[in-house]
Formats: C-alpha cells, sequence, structure tokens
C-alpha cells in the first residue's frame, strides 16, 4: 500500500511540472495557432534566471522567482514582436520554422552565458518530511501547491476579469474579437507574457530537484506536446488533466508495468484517447 | 512602434550582457565558455619550422558538451605547452603542433564526417575523439586512409576487433568489476538494485556488471535504466528500487545528474553503498551536493585530484590555474596521450607516418618525461589499449580513501 501512495505523490509531482509547461504552450496555440516550439528554452532561461539572480544578488528564492517570471514573460512579448507578429500574414510553416529557430538561437545563448556545465539549485526547503508512510521533501510539496495556486489563479484571471476575457474571446474567433474592438496585438503580447510567465514559474520550482543546463527544455518539452495533443489543442483544462494522466502513468506505470517502457505506455494512452476523441479530450471551444 | 521594439531589444540584450559571465558558483567554477563549432589552436612557427595537425572531434555542443570540453582541455594543455617549450624535433626538423577541433555532438556519424574533413583539410595524422560511438564509427576507414584513433573511451569493444590504428586511452572498464563487487560485497550486503544510465555504454557495463555481481553469489533485485536526457525527476524510479530492498545500488552517467540520483536514494531512506560507473567521476559528484557524506560507502574511480602519480600534483596546480577548476580524469588522460603521441613520433622519427607512429607507441610511453606522467601507463598492448594501473576508491566517513586493486 506504501508504495502506491509514494507513487502517487510522485506522478502527482512531475504531472504538476508537465501540467504547467503544458499551460503554456496550450495558451499561446489557442491565441495564435502557433505550435510554440521555443517554449522549451524559454523554461530553461527561466530557471538559469533564477539561479543567477539567487547566486549573483542573493536574492531570496521566491524573488528570485517573481523576477524570472517577469523576465521570460517579456522576453515571450519580445518573441511575439520580433518575430511571430511580423510573420502573422506568413504561410503556418514559417511559424515553426521560426520557433525551432529561436529554440536553437535560445539554447546556444544560453550555453554562451552559462557554460554547459550542470548546476544545481539549492533552495531552503530541501527537508525530508515523512507523513502517513510517505515520503517527501519540502521542495515537492511546494511544486504541487504551487502549481494546483497558478492554476486556480490562471482559471480566474480568465474567468473573471475583463483582460481575460480578451484573451478567450479571441481565442473563439479572432475576427469576432477584433469586430467588438478588442486590440488583438495586445492580446497576443499578453498570451505570450503569461506564456513565458508559467515555463519560467515551472522551470523554478522544478529545477532544485534536478539540475539546471541549456539542455533541460527537452527533458519537458515533448512531453508537453503530446500532453496538449491529448487534452486538446488549445485547451486548458485539457493542458492540466492532460498533464496528471501523464504524471500518474508514467509512476504508475513504471511500478505496476515497466519502468523500462513507461514512454511506451504513455504514448500507447495517447493512441487510444486519440482513437476514440480524435480532438484530444477536451476539444477547444474557447478554452 | 519600431522605435518601442528596438528600445526593449537594447533592454532585453543589456540585460542579457549584465548576466554574462557574472554567475558565481562557489563549488562548481564556470567550465569555460561555449566552443566555436571550428576552432583551431595555431602554433606560432618561427622560420624553419613546420606544423603539425592533431585531430579533436568531440561534443562541443548540446547535453555533452561539457564533458568535450573537459576532454579537449587536456589535449590544449599538452599541445601548448609543446609549443611553448619550442615544439619537438624529429630527424633534425623542428615541428610545432597545430590543434584543430570540431563538434560532433556526440554523433557518431558526425564524427566520421568530421574525420574526412580533418584528413582533407588538415591532414591531420592522430584524431582525438572522446566517445565509442565515434571511435566505431572512425575505425570503418581509419586503415585505408591511415590515421591513429586517439580513442578516450573505457569500451573494451573498441580494441576487440584488432584495428591497427586505434589507441584506447583510459583502461578497460572490466577491470573494475571484481573490486568494485568484492567492495560492495563485504560491506554492503549481496542484494544489488542497478540504476545506470540509459546509453549504449550504461547497458554494456550493465551487462558485464550483473552477471559477475550474480557469480560472486549476489542477488539482482532491480534493473532498470534512467534516460537522464528525458527524466526530469528520479523519484520514481528509485521509489521501485528501494521497494525490493537493495544493500547496494548501482548507478552511473554524467557525474551531476548521477549525484542527483544518489541525493535521491538518499532522501527516500537509502542506507546501502553505492557501485559508481567510471563516466561519474566522485570529486565532480561532491560539487553537486557539496559533501561527500551523500556517498558513503560508493565505490568509483579514484579522483584524479587526489591521485599519487609523479606528475598529478603539477598537472591539477596548472589545469586549475588555466581553467579555474579541478581536472577529471578525463583532462588528465587526453593530456598524457597527446605527449605520448609526441614522443612517439621522435621516436619513429616522422610525423606523417601513422603506421610507423603507432609501431612506436611503446618507445614513446617509455620516454614520456615523469613530470608529465598525470597517470603511469605502463606500457600499449597488441591491440593498442594503453596499460594503466586501475585506480579504484571508496567514501569512508566522508573521505576518499584509495583503494589498492591486485592487477
Amino acid at each position: 500500500m506504501d508504495i502506491l501512495t509514494q507513487q502517487l505523490f510522485n506522478g502527482l509531482t512531475i504531472g504538476s511540472v508537465y501540467s504547467l509547461v503544458a499551460l503554456g504552450l496550450t495558451l499561446v496555440y489557442g491565441i495564435l495557432h502557433i505550435p510554440n516550439f521555443a517554449h522549451g528554452a524559454l523554461y530553461m532561461l527561466g530557471a538559469y534566471i533564477t539561479l543567477t539572480t539567487m547566486l549573483l544578488w542573493g536574492f531570496n528564492y521566491w524573488v528570485a522567482i517573481a523576477i524570472s517570471v517577469l523576465v521570460v514573460g517579456l522576453l515571450g512579448v519580445l518573441m511575439d514582436r520580433l518575430v511571430f507578429h511580423q510573420l502573422r500574414n506568413a504561410p503556418p510553416i514559417h511559424d515553426k520554422i521560426a520557433a525551432i529557430g529561436i529554440l536553437l538561437f535560445l539554447e546556444a545563448l544560453a550555453q554562451l552565458i552559462w557554460g554547459a556545465d550542470y548546476r544545481s539549485m539549492s533552495t531552503p526547503y530541501g527537508e525530508v518530511i515523512n507523513m502517513f508512510g510517505l515520503t517527501v521533501t519540502m521542495q515537492r510539496v511546494l511544486i504541487n501547491v504551487g502549481a494546483i495556486a497558478v492554476m486556480i489563479l490562471l482559471f480566474v484571471f480568465l474567468k473573471k476579469t475583463y483582460i481575460g476575457a480578451t484573451i478567450i474571446a479571441m481565442a473563439q474567433n479572432r475576427e469576432g474579437a477584433h469586430l467588438v474592438g478588442i486590440n488583438t496585438n495586445k492580446v497576443a503580447m499578453l498570451t505570450f507574457m503569461l506564456s513565458g510567465g508559467l515555463a519560467a514559474f515551472a522551470a523554478s520550482l522544478s529545477a532544485p530537484i534536478n539540475l539546471v543546463f541549456p539542455g533541460m527544455g527537452h527533458l519537458v518539452i515533448l512531453k508537453a506536446f503530446v500532453i496538449i495533443i491529448l487534452g486538446g489543442m488549445g485547451s486548458i483544462p485539457g493542458a492540466i488533466v492532460g498533464g496528471y494522466i501523464l504524471g500518474f502513468s508514467e509512476s504508475l506505470g513504471a511500478t505496476y508495468l515497466s519502468n523500462d517502457y513507461k514512454d511506451i505506455i504513455a504514448f500507447l494512452l495517447l493512441v487510444i484517447i486519440l482513437s476514440f476523441k480524435p480532438k484530444g479530450l477536451f476539444s477547444r471551444e474557447g478554452f | 512602434m519600431s522605435k518601442l521594439r528596438l528600445v526593449l531589444f537594447v533592454m532585453m540584450v543589456s540585460f542579457v550582457f549584465v548576466l554574462a559571465g557574472c554567475i558565481e558558483n562557489t563549488s562548481n567554477p564556470d567550465a569555460g565558455e561555449g566552443e566555436a563549432e571550428a576552432e583551431t589552436q595555431e602554433a606560432d612557427t618561427e622560420e624553419g619550422e613546420k606544423v603539425v595537425n592533431i585531430g579533436y572531434s568531440g561534443p562541443l555542443s548540446g547535453a555533452a558538451a561539457y564533458y568535450g570540453e573537459r576532454t579537449l582541455n587536456g589535449v590544449k594543455m599538452a599541445v601548448e605547452e609543446i609549443n611553448t617549450n619550442g615544439g619537438f624535433e624529429v630527424d633534425g626538423q623542428t615541428y610545432k603542433i597545430e590543434l584543430n577541433s570540431l563538434d560532433d555532438k556526440y554523433l557518431p556519424n558526425e564524427t566520421a564526417a568530421n574525420a574526412k574533413r580533418l584528413l582533407q583539410e588538415n591532414d591531420t595524422p592522430i584524431i582525438f575523439t572522446p566517445h565509442s560511438g565515434g571511435v566505431k564509427a572512425m575505425q570503418v576507414f581509419n586503415e585505408k586512409e591511415k590515421f591513429i584513433i586517439g580513442a578516450y573511451t573505457s569500451e573494451p569493444g573498441v580494441t576487440a576487433e584488432g584495428n591497427e590504428l586505434t589507441v584506447r586511452i583510459p583502461p578497460r572498464y572490466d577491470g573494475y568489476m571484481d573490486p568494485f563487487t568484492t567492495y560492495a560485497m563485504e560491506n554492503f550486503g549481496k542484494k544489488i538494485a542497478a540504476i545506470p544510465t540509459a546509453s549504449q555504454y550504461g547497458k554494456d557495463w550493465t551487462d558485464m556488471l550483473m552477471p559477475h555481481w550474480e557469480e560472486a553469489g549476489g542477488e539482482v533485485v532491480y534493473n532498470s535504466s534512467v534516460d537522464f536526457s528525458k527524466d526530469t525527476d528520479f523519484f520514481t524510479m528509485v521509489t521501485n528500487a528501494l521497494e525490493n530492498d537493495p544493500d547496494v545500488m548501482f548507478i552511473g552517467g554524467p557525474s551531476e545528474p548521477t549525484a542527483k540520483l544518489a541525493e535521491q536514494a538518499r532522501k527516500l531512506g537509502f542506507e546501502g553503498g553505492f557501485i559508481i560507473m567510471d563516466q561519474a567521476k566522485l570529486d565532480e559528484m561532491k560539487s553537486v551536493t557539496g559533501t561527500y557524506e551523500t556517498f558513503e560507502g560508493a565505490v568509483g574511480v579514484l579522483p584524479l585530484v587526489d591521485a599519487e602519480y609523479p606528475g598529478t600534483d603539477q598537472f591539477v596546480e596548472k589545469y586549475r590555474q588555466k581553467f579555474d577548476e579541478d581536472p577529471g580524469s578525463e583532462a588528465g588522460f587526453n593530456y598524457i596521450a597527446t605527449h605520448i603521441f609526441k614522443e612517439a613520433m621522435i621516436a619513429a622519427g616522422t610525423v606523417d607516418d601513422a603506421e610507423a607512429i603507432r609501431e612506436h607507441m611503446q618507445a614513446g610511453i617509455e620516454a614520456l618525461p615523469e613530470d608529465k606522467q598525470v597517470y603511469t601507463v605502463s606500457k600499449i598492448e597488441e591491440d593498442g589499449g594503453f596499460v594503466t594501473g586501475l585506480s579504484v576508491a571508496a567514501v569512508e566517513n566522508g573521505e576518499i580513501k584509495s583503494i589498492e586493486v591486485d592487477q
């Protein structure tokens, strides 16, 4: 029984990280229909910026996260203005190529600035807690609580605020939103800001349990794409549910079936879900 | 609008420069800047001097870049030393060495392409590469094109097939099986859980260690590999491994993620010992956790900084000065190999006949001055492998303790 609860907790932790990354990806996709391959690079930069501000200026972990969220969010906006906005009238393939270009650029840049070696981020939350036969660390509890808090905030923001409503409006119908007077450029920038911020937050939370290195975005980005396809491209509940499905299937699959085949289990699940719901679990109708 | 864009851009760029290079990490100082794709360390030749080109192909970008850089650093340092000492004389002609390095991103096919390029453009008699895949890719044509592969890999397979122009620099890993097994079994117990890295190298290692462990009367209770390039969290895997109540854990891969894995095992309550694959270095693992206590009872390769060969101290000091970090065995081995190649060229009386150079490797080893002996290579075997004493160490009471191995 112990192992089941332990693995459920492990699945929850990893699912939280996946969900946060997938949320950023799905937001941008919902609004702009761009599969942002560079999202993994934003994730990586988020971790580096948090680490740098902590080490260089000795900031508190949470202050460092706030700075990182802001900086990476702005970087997202910059990406939109400099690249994706310019390509708004180009065929969709150009967006994809540009996204891959940004990914390569940012990774090379990170290696130039911070070097290629692994770095570890230490937080004040390393202590081990044993409760109900579970072994967890404070950092893992933070990941879970933090992720859920951010998801709730995001939901409230989108559903209850005026600015959030403009994002939903634009996701539902771009032309329509434009016609009723929504500034679509601003909404696009806002979406990129949110997306970058979410990536930075996810990275800053999960970096202490792993390491910070230029290739760290690859750990999550492929899985995030799986999640948004599974959940429905552009769907927010889809990204959340999809993230946890993948997290649990990995941890439980590794325990009760086979660790070597845990990725196969996750992808098999994708195939099964898509055969019944070809558009994903929550086919998008404005989030 | 475009003004705003410009201002934003300038702000972003300046932020990047503010960050650039200032990050401080007390336990793990900067590993040096990223390498350009093709870089040449040019030799200042004076009149009447000639240049020998030496090639290097290894991962200088991507996930394994730090590893590639460290191997390259060893070769670089040796080349610099040789050149500042006025080069070397072969048959009355003074030569200096020019090092041409190319990035292969750890991909064997790229190594092969790089080797072709190095041969065509620089006519290199020796090409270094730090991974077994690259070695095997070059072995397809190195005898025909006549160049020596400076193979930095402990994979026994690279010298098993009788390639006549391959020189394997580090000791074969099969030598570690016995001392590692004996130590772990005597000190901890007979049940082992294996969580090695998912690379081919990791699999080969595991396939050799597991039968050995069982032969020695042990039991394998868990065996599954971890993919450090795909898994964000190791808790799941470690939880499953610990469910089988192992006494010893076999782990390995790049040092830093391996250290993280060990740390997570400790957090989940594992109290046994570790067997650490030779790819991971104890001193580099320590830089992640800040203390050896996490790895109490671990048995692995002796860190170079703790070794006591005649030239080690001098090398460690020089390396620290130059690169501002502790050298690992990958830098040390490539350093002596470069010096040995130089001595072999002198002994062979030629700088471009690869076969002659290979034949005089033994003479090169014997001619290696004592102060360059970061490791002591006693001889080169028929198959092209250097014979170096195995250096094994264990962590006891939070400190590195060297273990004597009967050869």
